[in-house]
């Protein structure tokens, strides 16, 4: 009874607030971007920049072949802005790439050198052969410039047919795949949810210490967890209301959402707690801004592991949001792996158990500091 | 009610003192008056035995209960009101009272009783952000007697109110203590101390400098004397008497008897007077 009157306390106090709103507000707006300025998939085609240096019988020799592997087997005459200057290019799109055929080797060496795109310029020798000059930023993987070096070695149709020749058969071949939109949810789900909940619990905490009814609280037989446990409630409520906010018009039907809300609140209880555990060592939001900040930058790197897969130290892995990106896209997939998700949920539920226990204990002694 | 003893208290946990050896009892039914300027230590006295604090040296029982004991069970028996107000300015001054009364244990009294009580009837349903001053202040004062409470600590219950609430205030405690409640009353205000208090405890630089009722102290403080102004032939005379010399006496008791008197006191000492000469120190 009490923690519910607790719990009717913070959602009126919460309701004629800011900070309620403002996750509202932040929910919605993220839904509107993804609805009307993200496309379901992004465009991953690279554009080359090319200047053929031969003969013009070989260089039609050389467009007819490029332009068998264009979508419709012609190419199509553009204007690109080189050097505040509009310039004539071809252009052919394939499959994977958009191919620009410039007029000179200072096009594309402008191309490249200022504009940062793959530019390259292929010649042919006496012998009749061709030779390749790359442009390349300086950034490139030794392992690039060692395929670009070993490329040419060879003849074209030997590589081909020697790829050809390769058996590449994927162990799992019922997999789901999310669209590039969908694949950006879990990350606004930890950001909006789980570390929003870390940095508005602390706020909260600060907000009563500040109108000092935090002493008026602490001379009551009312349990201090009682107080602490009616704003993580408010908490996780806003978190799944945020989420679902998002999520339900984007993804419709798809996940399940009975296993997601397990997630959304075993991650937000972990939140939540470790926002009350930072908030206890510090007086005002002030103080503890510092180190909210940091760790909610820490919580942010795993991000960079879910987008660009190839880097993925150890490390990461011990970063909590490293999993609740993991879980959400696992449930995102519909896949219905509900061992993995409860696994996870589990271990955020003890982590989070464990951060509120320690955390009760030091506001015993210090809620009125 | 209250017994304290050999109390210590730094706030740097070193042996730079805030409060130094303060021992004293209050008894049930007794207002308990705890006096002393800015930093002499009476806050953090009060904030120990309501537990604001945590007891670092000395003993102290509050209600029958050590406040070294975890259980939250003794602040079913306390009341305290805040010198600086601390309600949900976001809430309505019902919901305030509404929320603090469910957290006990014991039967509360109804928030529209207690607003009527110090005034606030008609602003149940504004919120406590619109509130003045001092209406939040009587908020505060209002909700320290939720729970009927047996031992009430009071700091500085009338600072910031006009003469007129400040008087009702003084009345409500007046009739508390009247039904058997004990007052544990923290002010720097030697007059509501004189008005109200039975015994008053002088604090200075953390230690207590005397205990004793504002009546004895102002008996062994005060002059014997009586000032007296009067008519003679249309003239306004003033002159002072000794109400132990015989002569005296016997001059005071003519005028009395044959002239028209215009005023007369007695030479009683104030209570901040007392204090002055005890301590050596304003109240400022």
């Amino acid at each position: 009874m009490k923690l519910f009157s607790s719990f009717v306390k913070e959602l009126k106090i919460a309701s004629r607030g800011f900070y309620f709103y403002i996750e509202i507000f932040m929910a919605v707006l993220i839904l509107a971007i993804f609805l009307f300025a993200v496309p379901d998939n992004f465009n991953n085609k690279n554009a080359e920049y090319i200047f053929l240096e031969m003969p013009i019988q070989a260089e039609e020799i050389y467009l007819e072949a490029i332009a068998e592997n264009d979508l419709d087997k012609q190419s199509e005459a553009v204007k690109i802005k080189i050097d505040n200057k509009e310039k004539d290019a071809s252009l052919y799109v394939t499959e994977d790439k958009e191919i620009y055929i410039l007029n000179s080797r200072e096009d594309v060496i402008y191309m490249g050198d200022i504009e940062r795109k793959v530019a390259a310029v292929i010649k042919m020798d006496e012998n009749y052969e061709f030779n390749y000059d790359y442009y390349l930023q300086g950034y490139e993987s030794d392992r690039l410039k060692n395929i670009l070096k070993i490329l040419h070695v060879e003849s074209s149709d030997t590589i081909e047919t020697a790829m050809d020749n390769q058996d590449v058969r994927p162990l799992l071949t019922n997999y789901e795949t999310l669209s590039d939109k969908e694949n950006m949810l879990p990350s606004v789900m930890v950001f909006n949810g789980s570390l929003m909940g870390l940095f508005i619990i602390a706020a909260y905490i600060f907000l009563d210490k500040q109108e000092g009814v935090i002493k008026a609280y602490a001379l009551t037989p009312s349990p201090v967890w009682i107080y602490l446990m009616s704003k993580v409630g408010l908490i996780l409520m806003t978190s799944v209301l945020s989420s679902f906010i998002v999520l339900i018009p984007i993804v419709g039907l798809k996940p399940d959402y009975l296993l997601l809300l397990i997630l959304l609140l075993t991650t937000g209880f972990f939140s939540a707690s470790l926002g009350l555990f930072i908030a206890s060592f510090y007086k005002n939001i002030m103080q503890a801004f510092g180190v909210i900040f940091s760790v909610m930058m820490l919580m942010i790197v795993p991000n960079i592991s879910y987008f660009m897969p190839s880097w993925n130290p150890d490390f990461v892995k011990l970063i909590p949001s490293y999993f609740m990106l993991e879980g959400f896209k696992s449930v995102l997939l519909g896949n219905n792996d509900w061992t993995y998700v409860l696994t996870i949920s589990g271990g955020f539920l003890i982590i989070g158990l464990v951060l509120f226990f320690i955390s009760n204990m030091r506001y015993k002694k210090t809620l009125v500091g | 009610m209250i017994t304290v003893k050999n109390l210590y208290h730094s706030y740097n946990k070193d042996d730079q003192y805030q409060v130094k050896d303060v021992s004293f009892e209050v008894k049930k039914g007794e207002v308990f008056g705890f006096i002393g300027p800015s930093g002499a230590g009476k806050s953090t006295t009060q904030n120990i035995l309501t537990g604001l604090l945590q007891l670092q040296k000395g003993e102290v029982t509050v209600g029958g209960y050590d406040v070294k004991e975890k259980s939250k069970d003794r602040f079913n028996k306390i009341g305290m009101s805040f010198e600086q107000s601390n309600v949900y300015s976001k809430l309505t001054a019902r919901e305030n009272l509404q929320f603090y009364g469910k957290l006990f244990d014991v039967p509360t009294i109804e928030p529209e009783i207690l607003l009527n009580l110090v005034g606030l009837n008609g602003k149940e349903d504004v919120k406590a952000g619109e509130f003045s001053k001092g209406m939040k202040h009587r908020l505060t004062f209002a909700r320290s007697m939720i729970n009927n409470p047996e031992l009430w600590f009071l700091d500085e219950p009338t600072t910031g109110l006009d003469p007129a609430i400040a008087a009702d205030i003084k009345d409500i405690i007046k009739g508390k203590n009247n039904e058997g409640v004990t007052v544990f009353l923290t002010t720097h205000n030697m007059f509501i101390a004189d008005e109200l208090c039975d015994r008053v405890a002088f604090i200075v630089d953390g230690k207590i400098k005397l205990i004793d009722s504002p009546k004895n102290l102002k008996l062994q403080y005060g002059e014997k004397l009586v000032e007296v102004e009067y008519f003679n032939s249309e003239e306004i005379v003033k002159e002072t008497f000794s109400t132990v010399l015989e002569d005296d006496k016997k001059t005071l008791q003519n005028i009395i008897e044959n002239h028209e008197i215009r005023t007369m006191h007695t030479k009683e000492a104030t209570l901040e007077e007392i204090f002055i000469k005890v301590t050596g120190r304003g109240l400022i």
